[in-house]
This record gives C-alpha cells, sequence and structure tokens, in this order.
C-alpha cells in the first residue's frame, strides 16, 4: 500500500502535433484511498492509468509511487497490479496458472504460491472453477479471475480500467458492490477508471474529474474532491454537468440584484429567480447560467416554490417510481424529476418551483460561484 | 443456421454440389493420369487410365531395386530417387524450421515495437518479393560462389546454402504472422508485462503459444515451397547425389527419350513427405485458441 502522487504530469503522443491529451495533471492520493477517474470518452482518463501502470511513458512530470520516483520504472517494479477493460486473461492457461503466472516469473516458492491463489480464489469466491479454462467463464467470472490475479501479487495500488464496462447492467451492480467489499477487506489503494458516473458516485472515496482537454486550456483536470462536494459544489459547469444523473439543467439568465447571501436573476424566460449563491464577484447585468437539478424542482405549488420557470412539456417517461418530464424552456432542454402519476402531456405549458437553496449559478467562463446554502428537501 | 429459407434452395443446393464435384474431378484427373502411367508398361504419356498390363516397373526403379526383364537383361535404376526424396525432406524441413522461427520473430518486431521507418521496410519487403527469384538467379550463384570461398558448407552445391537461399523468401510469411499477431490483444502482453515478464517472456509464455495455427499454416506453406522449388536448386545444385527430388526429376526428360513412366513414379513420390506433414501440422490447425480471453 503506497501514496501516489503526479505532479504537473503531461501526455503527448505526437509532440509534432502539439496536441496534449493530459496536460498539468497534480493529484495527491492517499495510502488506502479509492480513487474514481471519471470523464467522457476521450478525456484521457485510461492513458493516465496506464500512465502510472508504466504502460505509458510520461511526456513530461512526475509521478511517485510511495516516495519513489517511478517516471523511468518498468511496469513490474512498480508493484501495481491491473484489471483491464477486456480482462486480458491468458487463453491458454486455466485460472490457477492465470493467477500464478506473475509469481511464478518472480520465482516464488510452489506453497507460497498456492497460498497465495487459495486466499485469492476463496475471496472471489473462484474455488470451484481453479481447474477450468477462461473460455468455459461467464463474464462476471472472467473479471474475478482478472481481479484475482492482481490479489495474489498483493501490489500497492490496485489499477482497475472500466472493468465493469463489458458486463450487463445487473451484473454491474452485483460486481460494484463486490469491488467496494473487496476494497474494505484490502484497505489497498485502488485507482479506478469509468466513464459511468454512477459507479463513480458509488466507489469513490474521491473522484478526479477529466475533461478532453481544449485548444489552449491550463489542465484537463476540472475538478479532484470526494462525490458529495463534487455534487455540491462543482468547480465549474463541467463538473456540475456530468455529476448527477439526470444531468443537471442550465438556463441562460442575467444578473440584476445581488446581495450578500443571494443574488437575484433574471431568466431568458423573463421570470426572476433568487439564488442562494454569493455572486459579489460579479457585477449586475452579467451574463450567468442558473443551474438546477431535475431531483431539486418541485411543483409550482410546493412550499420551497420560491421562484418558478415555465416551459412547454416535449416527452414524459414514466419509470414507476419516478417521472422524467422533458420541457424546453426557451430553448434550453430541462429536465424535472416528479412524483410516479404526475399528470403532464406533450404540448401542455408547466411550471415548476425552483427552490432558492437548491441553485447552482455559472459565469460566462463557466466557473461557479460559492453557493451559500445547501438544499435540503425535507420530510 | 436455423433460418427460414425459400424452396428453391433444395435446387440450388444440388447444382452447388455437382458444380463441386465436377471442379473435383477436373483437379483430381491429372493426379489420376500421374498414377495411371506410374503403373503402364513402357514410357508412355498417352494410354488408357486404367492400364491393361499394369506393372510395378517403374515403383521399383524409384526405390532403387534392379528391374530384370523377360529376356534376362537386367536395368539397374537410371537414379537415386530415394536419396533425392530424402535430400528434399532434409532441405525443406531445416528451411521451414528456420523460416518459421525467423519470419516469427520478424513478425513480432513489426506487429508490436515501434521503430522507425517499419512502414517503409514492411512495404519494401513486399515489393522486393514481387520480383520472381529467378531473375536473381545470376546474382545468386556468383553470391554462393563467393561464400563457399570462406564458408565451404554454404557454397555451391552444399544443402547449407541451398537453404541459406530460401531463407531469403519470408517477406510474405512475415505479411501473414504479423496480421495474425495482430488480431491478439495487446492487452494480453501489456497484462504479462505488469506480471514481471519481459518482453521475450510475453512473446514467448503468452504469444507464440496462441499462435500456433497461423505457424503451422505458414511451416506448411515454407514446406511445400520448398519442395516444389526448382528454378534456385537447379542453379545451386549440380552434383546428383545433392539435388533435391524436384531437380533431379527432370533428368528423366532426356530430348531423345523422355521416360514418362519412372517420372511419374518419382513425381507421385514427391507427394508423400508433404501428405505427412501436413497430416502432422493438421492438429495444430485449430481455431478459437485465443477463445476466453478477451471480451471479443
Amino acid at each position: 500500500m503506497a501514496n501516489v502522487s503526479l505532479n504537473a504530469v503531461r501526455k503527448n503522443y505526437d509532440e509534432t502535433l502539439h496536441k496534449d491529451t493530459l496536460r498539468n495533471i497534480n493529484l495527491d492520493i492517499k495510502e488506502g484511498e479509492f480513487i474514481v477517474f471519471v470523464g467522457p470518452s476521450g478525456c484521457g482518463k485510461s492513458t493516465l492509468l496506464r500512465m502510472i501502470a508504466g504502460l505509458e511513458d510520461i511526456t513530461s512530470g512526475e509521478l511517485k509511487i510511495g516516495d519513489s520516483y517511478m517516471n523511468d520504472v518498468p511496469p513490474v517494479e512498480r508493484n501495481v497490479g491491473m484489471v483491464f477493460q477486456s480482462y486480458a486473461l491468458y487463453p491458454h492457461m486455466d485460472l490457477r496458472e492465470n493467477m500464478s503466472f506473475g509469481l511464478k516469473l518472480k520465482k516464488m516458492d510452489a506453497a507460497t504460491i498456492k497460498k497465495r491463489v487459495d486466499n485469492a480464489s476463496d475471496i472471489l469466491g473462484l474455488d470451484p472453477l481453479l481447474e477450468r479454462k477462461p473460455k468455459e467463464l461467464s463474464g462476471g467470472q472472467r473479471q474475478r479471475v482478472a481481479i484475482g490475479r492482481c490479489i495474489v501479487q498483493q501490489p500497492n495500488v490496485f489499477l482497475f480500467d472500466e472493468p465493469l464496462s463489458n458486463l450487463d447492467a445487473a451484473l454491474r451492480v452485483k460486481m460494484r458492490i463486490e469491488i467496494a467489499k473487496l476494497h474494505k477487506e484490502l484497505q489497498s489503494t485502488i485507482i479506478y477508471v469509468t466513464h459511468d458516473q454512477v459507479e463513480a458516485m458509488t466507489l469513490a472515496d474521491k473522484i478526479v474529474v477529466l475533461s478532453p482537454l481544449d485548444e489552449g486550456a491550463d489542465s484537463n483536470l476540472e475538478q479532484f474532491g470526494s462525490p458529495l462536494d463534487l455534487y455540491h459544489n462543482p468547480d465549474n459547469k463541467f463538473v456540475a454537468g456530468f455529476i448527477g444523473s439526470p444531468k443537471m439543467n442550465f438556463v441562460d439568465a442575467t444578473l440584476v440584484e445581488i446581495n450578500a447571501k443571494d443574488c437575484v436573476v433574471e431568466l431568458i424566460t423573463g421570470e426572476r429567480v433568487t439564488a442562494a449563491v454569493d455572486a459579489n464577484r460579479a457585477k449586475v447585468g452579467d451574463a450567468v447560467q442558473l443551474g438546477i437539478r431535475p431531483e431539486h424542482l418541485v411543483e409550482s405549488e410546493h412550499e420551497h416554490a420560491q421562484s418558478k420557470v415555465t416551459g412547454i412539456v416535449q416527452v414524459t417517461e414514466h419509470l414507476g417510481s419516478e417521472s422524467f418530464v422533458y420541457m424546453d424552456v426557451k430553448g434550453c432542454d430541462f429536465t424535472f424529476k416528479a412524483r410516479p402519476e404526475f399528470p403532464a402531456e406533450a404540448g401542455d405549458q408547466l411550471t415548476v418551483g425552483i427552490p432558492t437553496n437548491a441553485c447552482y449559478l455559472f459565469d460566462e467562463n463557466e466557473l461557479a460561484f460559492q453557493r451559500t446554502a445547501k438544499y435540503n428537501r425535507g420530510a | 443456421m436455423p433460418m427460414v429459407q425459400p424452396k428453391s434452395i433444395k435446387y440450388r443446393k444440388l447444382a452447388t454440389h455437382l458444380g463441386m464435384i465436377v471442379f473435383l474431378a477436373l483437379i483430381i484427373f491429372p493426379l489420376l493420369m500421374v498414377i495411371a502411367i506410374s503403373f503402364r508398361t513402357g514410357n508412355f504419356a498417352v494410354g488408357d487410365i486404367i492400364p491393361s498390363n499394369p506393372t510395378l516397373d517403374h515403383w521399383r526403379l524409384a526405390i532403387g531395386m534392379d528391374v530384370v526383364a523377360a529376356d534376362g537383361s537386367v536395368t539397374p535404376p537410371p537414379f537415386p530417387v530415394l536419396l533425392w526424396l530424402w535430400n528434399s525432406i532434409k532441405v525443406a524441413g531445416i528451411a521451414a524450421i528456420l523460416i518459421v522461427v525467423l519470419s516469427t520473430t520478424c513478425a513480432y518486431a513489426f506487429a508490436r515495437m515501434k521503430f522507425r521507418g517499419k512502414a517503409t521496410l514492411l512495404n519494401g519487403m513486399l515489393i522486393f518479393q514481387m520480383f520472381p527469384s529467378v531473375l536473381a538467379l545470376v546474382a545468386i550463384y556468383a553470391l554462393f560462389n563467393k561464400i563457399g570461398d570462406y564458408v565451404p558448407w554454404l557454397g555451391l552445391n552444399t544443402h547449407g546454402g541451398l537453404i541459406l537461399a530460401y531463407l531469403g523468401g519470408i517477406a510474405l510469411h512475415v505479411w501473414t504472422i504479423k496480421g495474425y499477431f495482430e488480431t491478439i490483444d495487446p492487452a494480453l502482453e501489456e497484462s504479462a508485462a505488469i506480471d514481471g515478464a519481459s518482453p521475450w517472456q510475453a512473446f514467448r509464455l503468452i504469444l507464440l503459444p496462441l499462435s500456433v495455427p497461423i505457424l503451422a499454416v505458414v511451416f506448411i506453406l515454407a514446406f511445400i515451397g520448398v519442395v516444389t522449388e526448382v528454378p534456385m536448386a537447379s542453379v545451386l545444385i549440380s552434383d546428383i547425389n545433392n539435388m533435391t527430388l524436384a531437380v533431379g526429376s527432370q533428368l528423366y526428360f532426356n530430348p531423345q527419350n523422355i521416360l514418362w513412366g519412372d517420372f511419374a513414379a518419382a513425381a507421385v513420390l514427391s507427394g508423400f513427405p508433404i501428405t505427412v506433414v501436413f497430416l502432422m501440422a493438421q492438429r495444430y490447425l485449430v481455431s478459437g485458441l485465443t477463445a476466453g480471453g478477451v471480451k471479443g
């Protein structure tokens, strides 16, 4: 087990193109933490993981595992274990051979190898399958073997590269819980890559949100923090939109009044919304974007409906436990998570309530203003 | 594939089978003719497909036995056919093994390593291979003549030299194996690297065992290529006892007296090693070796 620290790490696959994949990544990962790299495809999250593993070289910057400088150390000496998206089991070896392959290469004695493999297969429930070949296993079992192959190595850091993306939805939930349990049991540092923000929210101690690097941007590390911190206090519009499902609603607005603890904005619909946001660094008349999560919206008669917004209903989805009403608010997509039997037909004009404390506000550069309250839905 | 088919499929199937049978007959007929000639009395190219007076004389001569005619005259075997056969097997076997070794390692470099001029080299190899090696025979003769001055066992008229010459023609095999390597998920070797395998170990313990089918194919192709090769062997080998069967059997074609019967027996004989090698290699030609390793 070890800390992992990245200092101003940059990756460029082809220097002649001057197009960085990753730029200025600074992370300080503490021993035993479960870290999730999350971001849309093409943001470099897998590349970053492979750089930590030693499968890609680091263009510039510094990587430390434990206290040692690791930039030029080959993968095996970094003492990391990696679970690949494609599992990468050795098809011509049975499970026991698959798991003991690395230990044999390290010339460990047979008794230790057997003990470690048995221990890992015990943790993962692979005992009855040890003599089988990978092709005789189901997807979930293969996934477990891939994890087992890591465990036997007793690595300082576990690296997971989108391990659940090949599984079906039900199995994914099951494996997600198993991985969470495994982390509790092993107490080791885990770095986990996913594009699924639900996996990120449920598994992580801390989340690293990455975005595809824009030309001229200083870094594509958008935010590094605990899941709830990212949910409640996103640094910018990208993180706000990426964390949370369904996605946060954004409506263009103009600042009309700034107070110490809140402010008033006028939406493009002409409606005024009071937001519990400290907007003192801006001035009246600035263009802003109001952010509001679908799950925080209330019906217009609700006691928290301090402000209101009106739109035209496009589609309503009834999921049984809840309904999603998709609206059009003057060209902005707007989703309202409503109670199950909420009546809304396509074409209806619908007014929903916006609680003051549930508002997020972003300036022209998409940076968030500090929120002054946390929304509490109440009983 | 249980799919609903229209009625006409029956007739189409029948037609397909008929077509295949005709095609097969066309392919097999020449072989049957050669076999027939080898059992026909006298050295005639034309005659019945089922010999009216079958004789084993040509086969006796081919495997090195004297033939005693009814009048008591003895015909000794004109050429050492079995020795030629052995030469062919020896040269083809060794050359095929070396070709597999060379082209596999070469293909690994092209499939997995990054180096400058990779594409140029690959295309260059392919283009050079397109010139028939016959065109370079003069050069090859001169080269091996010179090599023989320094390393006698690689010079003219040696099997070593002949094998060395055959090792020049591996570009197509490199392409074939490279193509197969590229279908194997590199994550397997990356995983091995994290497990502590050196590039050589990852190649030897992970990639090679998964590539056995393509290695078998290349071995068979190389073996057949060498057994049937004539121009290079006929220029490099001049001593009758060092000839391969393909070269030696042309000695039956005297301008005045072509020994069709003896030639046919030798020709059928040359098919044996290829058949045996193919049967042996067949069990390695299995598909699905890589199944289950990665999400397909």
